[in-house]
């Protein structure tokens, strides 16, 4: 149903992984962390497409084509929050876990929010990539 | 009126029965004498002198029985008048004469001292007059409430900082007319209820109480006192007063946002340094030398330090501008210590230092916030790390006390700490001099530990000999213990040391 691209290659034999070729849409707009990211994404058998616009991350992720969607939350055009909260009201069956990324702190109000909107939630900094990748491996 | 009717009853038929007894035991005697054969004359005498004595005695005892609810009551006047601070209070289990009228004069007089202050008589109109003028002309917000919630009185200084008239404010009730937020659990709301079934008089303080204001988007934050009286006769129960500090609290709250900033631009670097150098160490594992290798693994290791520093940071900020929030949920410790450990493993290593974990097995789950208990066990076993240059091992202990609190210990044997430092340990940014030289560090660690830790319920305390090494140990509440108090409304969201995830087998959309 979506573009060739994005459906797994069955021709090459892979160890079977938690990853099984999922779809992931990482929407960063800071582009050593997003090619950091892809890169060990990629390697652990997922496939990535990034966004680094905020208003193009939504159209993305309104094709409802992905498993994953990792959100950052300080974004041109629009922020994360406003993205997950077009995303949540447009799309109320959404088959992706959307986990935000972010180094930025939190209120309290914002917490509550995105605990009620989000699957997850990382702090960039505490985690390195391939921390990032056992994360999301554990995403049933 | 009917304990007066009573006592005057009381009174009659006790007077009655002294005049009847003195009556009768002088016709008595006059019968006893004359039966004696004295003459008629003599014995009127007699009779009359013997009756005049036994009534002057009657009259001697009765009047102390009569005059003893006034003395009572003069006692209890004496009692609050504090010119007379020697008197003991009345005992009211002695009266046996109008008891009931008595004890209800007493409370009066204790409930007249008590909404006067004490011994001052407010009744005439030019007390009151001016009491009313120190309170509407108080210059600073006041407000007064009767038993029900209803403010019965708002001065002007309330009703301009609240921008209410005062139609607005009078008889309404106080919750609906101020959406109050407070730093703490203790609100105005529950500390009422608490004092209301077990204090007659009672005063409280809040800090940084935020109003929000109607038609704004702005709030009032503000410090608050509360005075309570129980079953006051003028019906004042609770009076506020508010001292506000809207903008030194909206200039705290930004200075938490620029060092969320701060953070923020900080933590992008660290986030692309340690990603690059995990990549550097996968990629070039094989390739590189001993020394290089070595060196790998001191930059990966500063990187992780740098980011917890940067943790500590914010959380000392929200410490101080009261903001820390802990996330409170039952947790495995021994997982967390595990976590801990693997994390701060590379940094044990590269200073040539092993970790020792002795952690009991019978260890109940910790009611704690996952983020923040493993920042105490990290920055402890850190602190370890740095300051115990000599030595080599380091153990961890975690058991179950006889209080039935989880207790982890970090030993070092390092170069100990002096005695007369101790104290000082965990006060924020303390570091003792003498190692200030050789240790770089900022001393943050303790006093953010120590907030943390007394957050939880739990407290942290310090053992230390110097030259014979150092034991800091605190404690953590079983979940059993704190799983009443938790807000369940975060269920099926799974904290993890640097994030947090949904469990979907429990959490469906």
């Amino acid at each position: 149903m979506d573009e060739s691209q994005a459906t797994p290659q069955p021709t090459q034999p892979q160890a079977p992984t938690p990853a099984g070729g999922k779809k992931i849409l990482c929407v960063e707009d800071e582009f050593f962390i997003s090619e950091l990211y892809s890169r060990a994404l990629t390697k652990a058998g997922y496939q990535v497409k990034v966004e680094s616009d905020g208003l193009k991350g939504l159209s993305e992720a309104l094709t409802d084509s992905y498993d994953i969607i990792l959100l950052d939350l300080m974004l041109p055009n629009m922020v994360g929050i406003d993205i997950l909260r077009h995303l949540r009201e447009e799309r109320p069956n959404l088959k992706a876990k959307v986990v935000i990324t972010t180094n930025l702190e939190q209120s309290k109000e914002n917490r509550a929010e995105m605990e009620k909107l989000a699957d997850g939630y990382l702090v960039k900094a505490e985690i390195t990539p391939k921390q990032l990748v056992e994360f999301l491996n554990s995403i049933k | 009126m009917d304990h007066m009717n009573k006592l005057r009853g009381q009174i009659r038929w006790y007077l009655l029965g002294v005049i009847v007894s003195v009556a009768a035991l002088g016709v008595s005697t006059y019968g006893l004498v004359s039966t004696l054969g004295v003459e008629s004359i003599a014995s009127m005498a007699i009779a009359l002198a013997v009756s005049l004595l036994i009534a002057y005695v009657a009259a001697e005892l009765a009047s102390r029985y009569v005059m003893n609810p006034l003395k009572i009551l003069e006692q209890a006047v004496l009692h609050v008048t504090p010119k007379h601070d020697g008197t003991p209070a009345p005992n009211l289990e002695q009266v046996k004469l109008g008891r009931e009228l008595l004890t209800s004069l007493v409370l009066q007089v204790y409930q007249l001292a008590s909404s006067t202050d004490v011994g001052q008589h407010s009744n005439s109109s030019g007390e009151d007059l001016r009491a009313k003028s120190i309170a509407s002309n108080l210059p600073l917000p006041l407000l007064v409430m009767d038993k029900m919630g209803s403010i019965i009185f708002a001065n002007e200084a309330s009703q301009k900082y609240l921008m209410k008239t005062a139609s607005e404010l009078q008889d309404k009730n106080v919750y609906d007319v101020l959406d109050l937020s407070f730093q703490t659990e203790q609100t105005l709301d529950t500390w009422l209820n608490d004092v209301r079934a077990t204090k007659v008089v009672a005063t409280q303080t809040w800090e940084q109480v935020r109003l929000k204001l109607p038609d704004s988007k702005n709030s009032l934050q503000f410090d608050m006192a509360a005075y309570y009286n129980k079953d006051n006769p003028s019906r004042v129960e609770t009076m506020l007063v508010l001292f506000d500090h809207t903008d030194s609290y909206n200039q705290r709250d930004q200075g938490l946002s620029f060092i969320a900033i701060a953070v923020h631009e900080l933590r992008t670097p660290i986030t692309l340094l340690r990603g690059y150098i995990e990549v550097f160490g996968d990629e070039l594992k094989d390739k590189l030398n001993p020394e290089l290798h070595d060196f790998m693994e001191k930059m990966q290791a500063s990187a992780q330090q740098l980011s917890a520093f940067v943790n500590n940071i914010l959380n000392v900020a929200r410490v101080e501008a009261n903001q820390l929030v802990l996330e409170l949920s039952e947790q495995n410790w021994p997982e967390i210590v595990k976590a801990v450990g693997h994390d701060l493993d590379l940094r044990a290593h590269i200073k040539g230092k092993t970790i020792e974990y002795y952690i009991a097995d019978n260890l109940p789950t910790v009611g704690a916030d996952r983020v923040s208990a493993y920042e105490v066990l990290a920055n402890l076993l850190d602190n370890a790390i740095k300051y115990s240059n000599k030595s080599q091992k380091i153990e961890v202990r975690s058991y179950l006390t006889k209080d039935g609190v989880i207790e982890t210990t970090v030993t070092d044997q390092g170069m100990g700490i002096p005695e007369s430092v101790i104290p000082h340990l965990f006060e924020r940014f303390y570091r003792n001099h003498r190692t200030q030289a050789q240790v770089g560090g900022t001393g943050l660690g303790l006093y953010l530990s120590k907030a943390i830790v007394e957050a939880h319920g739990g407290h942290i305390w310090v053992r230390s000999k110097e030259g014979q090494g150092t034991v800091v140990g605190f404690t953590l509440q079983p979940y059993a213990l704190v799983a009443g108090k938790l807000k369940g409304d975060s269920a099926g969201i799974v904290r993890q040391a640097h994030g947090w995830i949904k469990n979907h087998s429990l959490y469906r959309r």
